[in-house]
């Protein structure tokens, strides 16, 4: 009977240690949930709020027209627009990844036209150097080439690589065959900051805030988008683009229509 | 079972941190904040990418694994599981030695310090210290 007694009292006792336990391991859940709910939050704003300020740009004193680069027929039924940055990574790994499918699947095949604009951030030392590269090369019929070639190579020649980009490109210049001569005057007279700078203007009047921004058919979606994403915003702007053909192109994205 | 949930709660910063920095590669997150190093200048490097998979992809994996056998070994019925605790020091221990391959990468070969890089070395060696000693004690215990 005592045995029974003290046997009973243990069992009370564990059971009471067990429910404390018990507690002490819900509360440390609640914890564990609210330190990752926080840190989840914070995550999810650094992702909304790009770290810098939007360009303002003063107009050049000879306005140039903002006419991008253009890929593809320009009378497809979508029309794209990439405001990107040749320092910045994101644009980088769109372009390395992302951008081939574009191009053979979506502006090739004639679903979409594909302008690609400039938008240099103040914060990427070489970005404007590489932006000259480029419109220098689109002198000789190659600036897609040279495109790809700095978007590819970004880790040479940002500005954390080097202080001294030209000698670099030089270097995508002979393998790429264009004229060095010309493409070094060009290169040293700035000959295309206008043009670069009224890419970068039309930007801002677009409020394009993060690169890369893609402005597809009405609606502008910032941030890298993957194959599917890009080909789901072309079909949608497709769709539209029969039902009502008067397009603006001013909005900011959700998501694209089903 | 402290040391476990010490352990879960570690996980959770290195997921936090691996998070960030794999959204950055995959192109979600524009900018790192990185008000020390050269956070750009390593995670768009040759090195930030292992097998096809960013390496900040590989970590999360990581951390994910640790946070599931903190959790598993945190509950009543194996927070005496010696195995867990041999499982989690092998997880932290290989960490550490890849997280100081890379630390290694940062500073000989790309010449750059990424800071969010190096706060989740250092979180590895924290994270082995606790593992080692959860093992120690469990090692000591007396046999139930």
């Amino acid at each position: 009977m005592a045995n029974k007694g003290v046997d009973g009292g243990r069992g009370r006792r564990s059971g009471v240690v067990s429910k404390q336990r018990g507690n002490s391991a819900q509360r440390f859940y609640v914890v564990l949930a609210l330190v990752a709910v926080a840190g989840a939050i914070l995550i999810v704003r650094a992702a909304r709020t790009p770290k810098f300020t939007p360009v303002v740009t003063t107009a050049p004193v000879t306005p140039a027209q903002a006419e991008g680069y253009l890929l593809g027929n320009p009378n497809a039924p979508v029309q794209v627009m990439e405001f990107a940055d040749f320092e910045c990574p994101a644009c980088g790994n769109f372009s390395v990844i992302t951008e081939p499918d574009v191009r053979a699947r979506i502006v090739n095949t004639g679903l979409a036209s594909y302008r690609f604009f400039d938008f240099p951030l103040p914060m990427h030392k070489n970005t404007m150097a590489a932006s000259n590269a480029a419109a220098c090369a689109a002198d000789q019929g190659k600036f897609w080439e040279m495109h790809d070639a700095l978007f590819r190579n970004q880790p040479e020649w940002n500005g954390e690589a080097t202080s001294e980009p030209k000698k670099i490109f030089l270097g995508y210049v002979k393998t790429l065959g264009l004229d060095t001569d010309a493409w070094e005057k060009c290169f040293d007279e700035q000959k295309h900051q206008n043009r670069i700078l009224a890419n970068q203007a039309e930007g801002s009047r677009r409020q394009v805030q993060s690169t890369p921004t893609f402005v597809i058919g009405t609606r502008m979606i910032p941030g890298a988008l993957n194959y599917d994403q890009f080909k789901a915003y072309v079909d949608s702007a497709s769709k539209e683009s029969r039902t009502a053909p008067v397009a603006h192109t001013d909005s900011i994205a959700k998501s694209p229509s089903k | 079972m402290r040391r476990r949930q010490a352990l879960a709660l570690l996980a959770v910063v290195g997921i936090l941190i691996a998070s960030y920095l794999t959204l950055y590669k995959v192109g979600v997150i524009g900018v790192l904040s990185c008000s020390v190093g050269s956070c750009e200048t390593v995670n768009t490097s040759k090195w930030s990418v292992l097998l096809g998979v960013p390496i900040a992809a590989w970590g999360l994996v990581a951390y994910v694994t640790l946070l599931v056998l903190a959790l598993v070994g945190g509950t009543e019925a194996r927070e005496e599981s010696v195995t867990i605790a041999r499982l989690l020091v092998a997880l932290a221990g290989w960490s550490v030695l890849f997280s100081a391959w890379l630390t290694y990468l940062e500073l000989f070969v790309i010449h750059a310090i990424c800071i969010w890089c190096v706060t989740s070395a250092l979180l590895w060696v924290v994270i082995l210290a606790v593992c080692i000693a959860d093992l120690r004690a469990l090692s000591r215990a007396p046999l139930r």
